[in-house]
């Protein structure tokens, strides 16, 4: 699941084209991203506020079970290592 | 009288330049997503130093008397270029980690707070929502959140 602060339709887009299967949830006034402490001020293109990237593994019982906060936009969380978390749940 | 044209290439010059080039590149490097992914923005920043160390030596042997390279043009055109390729790579490096702390985001072992927000056909989801059985019957044992930038 993915959230940012783009559109319904610009989310609805993206997936489309990137054939994506998974939920893409729209937070355009940042109230979530706020909620979670990821708000990037000024980060977005435009000078709009947006979310920092950030991924959460969250169980059933919604506790947070891994999470990367990445220290550079260009560096990408690692799936294996979210997967290994994964795995390691009951 | 010696000839000028006898004076050796100003390899230390080609050399900054290839390297502003190498720091310049890295940054492709990240869209191939390559195993050591998160040492590149260090490697593409100590590119672009040793690249200004290679450059400064290079203008020195033609501008510095008693100027043991030649080619004063060429070695101000070049060393321009590099020290644009130079200031892209470091204007990249902070941009790219100028990033809020984020200390009151959720840590492990602590609970992820609820949200309900609209998918991309308008529909409000909420985040037990997203635990419900799926057509086969049964619950995720966990979901994915991921904040992206957007934008995209």
């Amino acid at each position: 699941m993915a959230i940012s602060v783009d559109a319904p339709e610009i989310s609805r887009d993206l997936s489309k084209k990137a054939g994506y299967s998974f939920t893409i949830l729209s937070d355009p006034n940042a109230e979530v991203i706020r909620r979670y402490d990821l708000l990037h001020v000024g980060g977005g293109p435009d000078g709009h506020d947006i979310a920092r990237p950030a991924e959460f593994l969250v169980d059933s019982s919604k506790v947070v079970r891994w999470v990367n906060f990445t220290e550079d936009v260009r560096v990408r969380a690692k799936a294996d290592e979210m997967l290994a978390a994964a795995k390691g749940l009951p | 009288m010696r000839d000028v044209t006898e004076k050796p290439p100003n390899s230390a010059l080609w050399w900054g330049f290839a390297l502003a080039l190498g720091a310049m590149l890295c940054n492709i490097a990240f869209f191939i997503q390559p195993p050591a992914q998160r040492s590149i923005p260090w490697l593409s920043l100590l590119l672009a130093v040793v690249a200004l160390v290679f450059v400064s030596k290079g203008l020195w042997q033609v501008f510095a008397p008693p100027r043991i390279r030649r080619g004063r043009i060429l070695a101000s055109t070049v060393s321009i270029f590099s020290l644009l390729l130079v200031a892209v790579s470091v204007f990249a490096f902070f941009s790219a980690r100028s990033l809020p702390i984020s200390a009151g985001a959720p840590q492990v072992g602590q609970k992820a707070p609820d949200f309900t927000l609209a998918d991309t056909t308008g529909q409000p989801i909420s985040l037990g929502q997203l635990f419900a059985p799926g057509a086969d019957g049964t619950s995720p044992k966990a979901v994915v959140l991921i904040f992206y930038r957007g934008y995209w």
